[in-house]
């Protein structure tokens, strides 16, 4: 309780010094909105795309922006994605060394925003249009009712799978259901010769599973824990018997690159999986032809509505940037239609905008297949803590696939964890 | 001495072919999981996963990627002064520090020692977010003597040790003599004995190059891309999810010759170096 | 006051020479060392610290818990401390004794006259000049239980690919066979240094008495090499027990978290969503005093006044 009290005088404080403050100005009726021509200043840019296939689109955008808004310079910095957010949390913690506007995975959003990292964007220049992102890219951003990011790349698990072995094992259709994924699994193997699927064993890969089921982590509404919940236990026994008897045999270590590459080389006939992998998968001899990747929704669990995570990069502005004008108009080029439609064309990746679909963007078979998942992603439990529940749901999700903990003591176990890791006036939900 | 050669050397040919037979295998354990990258750097990006590629598909294009397509040049250069300034501080360091350990009975001397054995024990790791303010107090984040400083601290305390044993086997009448002649104790450490310690520098410099050559915990916390060195800037080649092995292995060859290079230099040394100190009884 | 100055006098081209480095460990390890004791004495994290967001300084709201943190730890109410410790324990004693065995006995061959030495030792020392989060990750590649180079070997000679890294013992196994690969080089450098130094009447006494090779081995070399054995000992014993790089880059993140070690643990409490400082500075200065505990104890036993 006194934890909770702490930070919301915390973060009531933040709001107040936030509002006042503002070296250049914000707001609505600041220099960004009524006069963005005139706002100068150099600001420091955090991308965490990958340097090689990615960075180049990004780095061509942020010319675009400097012809357009001379006075203001952007210095790009390419920081790995596995260790932005230490680095991003000490630099903004100390107001030494933090970028202006930082790409930010989705899921760290309301850690950002209830420490006070992240600036509020409600009424400020950076957010535009905000009835043309997609609800779930949307959803992403949103931390209790106010806006701390802006959406540049979406994405959700959706089910992919290999037409052509799914035709050699006479399946007509990817599978609706988890039991239906198992039953077309040992068809493949029965009839095509090859694993049905590859279980990724991450965590993150688990809340399909949960969310066919009705189940979360936790409900911050109620302030209850349900991950423990008869709906979570029974998706995590769903899990099980999909790594016991669909999928081809799991090296928890390796098991992301395994995945990839016995899936792009025709050795297991589906997969769960991102949109960021199809490039991958379009380099593997089983796709040679892209038409043969066929993408459909995460199947579904009892409540027969399948759903994924939405995942992607959001947009952050540091609270602490000097140039909060020059970052507002920045973030709102960087996730303009235009720019998001470019990035689509250039990187594959799907953008936050619905407008961004162009027709040309949509030519490329991976967009298009996931554009027709999207409406089954939704927003991962907004609690600050989100991240920190990974660790114990990650280890007992292991324990149960591998069969030392039965899925019910293995989410007991995590609820009692999650009940450390959160605030004190959660419950475990019975 | 004739009797002695003889008597060592009368092994069996069966006992010689064990011994070779045992520092062989011994041998190929070491180097083969170095050589396996190699390997692997010349193939395509599937290589990891099926290794016959490369001899089918072998390529240069991993470090073309690497070395021409990524800012390559400035990471290794800051990599460079990063590695070769923490080899001159903490040479500088540990030597002064070994030297009046070894020879001078001075009040906080046990202290001294103890913490260096301490600063070894604590994993900093935890506190590096308040290591992170006191770098930006000091002015220090974000700059080369500041990841120098950083380095130094990890790499000192054990090399002092090293070096501390390493001063106790050269003579002390040697410092004598050059006291009687008029050289000051700086004087004595710095034209006496540090000549005759270069064994054990040798090795405090390997130590301490390869404290900083590959580290990447401090570095992505402290340096901005400016900055970068090469294990952070080799970093920025995976996507979200996972690492892309085919750039890993050929970036992980090219940050591996120069710390080979550096003890090829050394090696000759190492052996004589590294433990003097145990030999005084 | 006398007393002062008399000793400044005999003393101060000591205390010069010491001065930098004092200077320097204090700063940068001992004052956050300090610090993180006095973290560790409150319920500081990252929602409660003190800030510098831009302009806007927002002070801390933390509180002192007094000893409430060791209690959770050591009473095993936080429910990790223990198994982290037991296996922290396994780890860093199978580590020792593996690295500290194949060295010696490394270092014995080497240290005979042999054709090719100097390939043998350059090979053997090799993996020392290689970067080691890069050695994890060729391991991490040479282990993958369906695509990795060992289960290739094998399967020549028709043994089925073994899963190397599924399950906790097979991993507990994998960390330390790599932990030993990274720490074999150093100890034979070291060993073989010692061993140099013994003179070679020992020997051709032991000889002429007509010890065997082993006898010879027991009575002259192991304890002519035991400043140097308890010197190496002791470090890698420190090292072991924080080597930090090897259990994370070559498992990766989905684990049963049963392969942790203490370092391991207090850094995911740290770096994974909201920090918890507090909680993780009581683990590190724990760690800290388990390691003092042990080396006072073992430096009685072993290290001569000479040494430290």
């Amino acid at each position: 309780m006194r934890r909770a009290l702490i930070a919301a005088a915390t973060l009531s404080a933040l709001a107040l010094t936030a509002t006042a403050c503002g070296s250049s100005g914000s707001g609505a009726g600041s220099t960004a909105a009524k006069n963005p021509g005139q706002v100068s200043g150099t600001i420091t840019y955090w991308d965490t795309s990958d340097a090689k296939n990615e960075a180049p689109a990004y780095k061509a955008l942020i010319k675009q922006f400097e012809a357009k808004y001379p006075k203001i310079k952007v210095q790009y910095q390419n920081v790995a994605f596995a260790s932005v957010e230490a680095k991003f949390k000490s630099a903004a913690q100390s107001g030494k060394g933090a970028p202006d506007v930082v790409r930010t995975d989705v899921g760290l959003i309301s850690e950002y925003a209830s420490l006070g990292y992240a600036q509020k964007l409600d009424g400020t220049a950076a957010l535009s249009d905000k009835g043309d992102f997609a609800p779930g890219a949307w959803g992403t951003t949103q931390y209790k009712g106010a806006t701390y990011g802006i959406p540049q790349v979406t994405d959700t698990l959706g089910l992919l799978y290999n037409k052509a072995l799914f035709k050699k094992a006479g399946i007509a259709k990817p599978p609706t259901t988890w039991d239906a994924f198992i039953a077309d699994a040992k068809q493949l193997k029965a009839r095509a010769g090859v694993d049905g699927t590859y279980l990724n064993p991450d965590p993150y890969f688990m809340l399909p599973f949960l969310f066919g089921e009705g189940a979360d982590l936790a409900d911050p509404a109620k302030k209850q824990i349900t991950v423990n919940s008869p709906a979570a236990v029974k998706a995590a026994t769903t899990a099980k018997k999909v790594a016991d008897e669909a999928s081809a045999k799991i090296d928890f270590a390796n098991s992301y690159n395994n995945m990839q590459a016995m899936f792009k080389t025709g050795k297991v006939g589906m997969v769960i999986q991102g949109p960021w992998s199809t490039a991958d998968d379009y380099s593997g001899s089983a796709f040679t032809d892209k038409a043969n990747l066929g993408i459909a929704p995460v199947p579904a669990g009892s409540t027969g509505k399948g759903q994924a995570p939405t995942g992607g990069h959001d947009l952050v502005v540091y609270a602490g940037s000097k140039h909060l004008d020059a970052s507002y108009l920045f973030t709102k080029f960087m996730t303009s239609s235009a720019s998001e439609a470019f990035i689509a064309e250039k990187n594959g990746t799907l953008p936050g905008r619905t407008s961004a679909y162009t027709p040309t963007v949509l030519k490329q078979p991976s967009i298009a297949g996931f554009q027709a998942v999207l409406p089954t992603a939704r927003a991962r439990v907004a609690l600050p803590q989100v991240g920190s529940l990974f660790t114990p749901l990650g280890q007992d999700y292991t324990k149960i696939l591998q069969g030392q903990e039965s899925p019910q003591a293995g989410l007991d176990h995590s609820a009692a964890e999650f009940k450390k890791l959160l605030p004190s006036d959660f419950t475990i939900a019975k | 001495m004739t009797a002695r050669k003889r008597s060592r050397n009368s092994r069996g040919p069966g006992a010689s072919a064990a011994l070779h037979l045992t520092l062989a295998v011994a041998s190929l354990c070491a180097v083969f999981p170095v050589l396996w990258l190699l390997y692997l750097s010349f193939g395509p990006s599937g290589a990891w996963a099926s290794p016959g590629q490369v001899l089918s598909h072998g390529t240069l294009g991993n470090y073309a990627d690497v070395l021409f397509r990524s800012d390559f040049p400035k990471w290794f250069l800051n990599t460079v002064i990063i590695a070769g300034g923490t080899t001159a501080v903490g040479v500088f360091l540990a030597a002064t520090t070994g030297y009046a350990v070894s020879r001078m009975r001075f009040p906080g001397r046990r202290p001294l020692m103890w913490s260096f054995l301490i600063t070894q024990m604590f994993p900093m790791i935890v506190l590096i977010v308040p290591l992170y303010r006191l770098m930006t107090d000091l002015g220090l984040l974000d700059s080369f003597p500041g990841m120098i400083l950083v380095y130094s601290t990890i790499s000192v305390p054990f090399c002092a040790w090293m070096l501390k044993g390493y001063f106790d086997t050269i003579p002390v009448s040697l410092d004598e003599a050059g006291q009687m002649d008029g050289l000051t104790p700086f004087g004595t450490f710095y034209r006496i004995v540090l000549p005759l310690a270069r064994p054990g520098l040798a090795v405090t410099a390997f130590f301490n190059f390869m404290t900083a050559w590959a580290e990447v915990a401090y570095a992505s916390q402290f340096l901005s891309a400016d900055h970068f060195t090469l294990a952070v800037g080799i970093g920025t080649f995976a996507e979200a999810q996972r690492p892309d092995w085919a750039l890993m292995t050929a970036a992980a060859v090219i940050i591996t010759i120069p710390a080979a290079v550096v003890y090829l230099l050394v090696q000759r040394h190492m052996v004589s170096g590294l433990v003097a100190g145990g030999t005084k009884s | 006051m006398q007393r002062l100055r008399r000793s400044w006098e005999r003393h101060w081209y000591a205390w010069a020479m010491v001065g930098p480095v004092v200077v320097v460990i204090a700063v940068l390890v001992l004052y956050p060392l300090l610090y993180g004791l006095f973290l560790s004495f409150t319920d500081a994290n990252e929602a409660n610290v003190a800030k510098n967001i831009g302009a806007n300084h927002i002070p801390a709201t933390f509180h002192l818990v007094g000893l409430h943190n060791y209690w959770q730890v050591l009473s095993g109410a936080d429910g990790h401390f223990y198994p982290r410790l037991v296996w922290t324990i396994v780890w860093t004693v199978g580590c020792v004794a593996f690295t500290y065995g194949i060295g010696v006995g490394l270092a014995v061959l080497l240290n005979r006259p042999i054709r090719g030495k100097i390939f043998y030792r350059l090979a053997l020392i090799l993996p020392w000049a290689v970067p080691n989060f890069i050695g994890v990750y060729a391991w991490r590649l040479m282990l993958n239980g369906q695509y990795g180079v060992f289960n290739r070997i094998i399967g020549l000679v028709g043994i089925p690919g073994q899963a190397w890294l599924d399950g906790e013992t097979a991993q507990k196994v994998a960390v330390i066979i790599v932990n030993v690969w990274l720490g074999v080089p150093f100890m034979v450098v070291a060993l073989l240094g010692g061993l140099q130094s013994i003179p070679a009447e020992l020997h051709e006494a032991g000889e002429m008495d007509g010890a065997s090779p082993w006898q010879r081995f027991r009575s002259i070399t192991l304890p002519s090499l035991r400043p140097v054995s308890s010197t190496v000992i002791l470090l890698g014993t420190i090292w072991t027990f924080n080597m930090f790089n090897v259990i994370y880059l070559l498992l990766g993140q989905n684990t049963t978290g049963s392969t942790d070690i203490l370092v391991t643990y207090g850094y995911n409490l740290v770096f994974n969503g909201v920090a918890n400082y507090s909680m993780g500075s009581t683990y590190g200065i724990v760690v800290l005093l388990i390691l003092l505990g042990f080396s006072i104890f073992y430096g009685r036993r072993q290290l001569k006044e000479e040494q430290l």
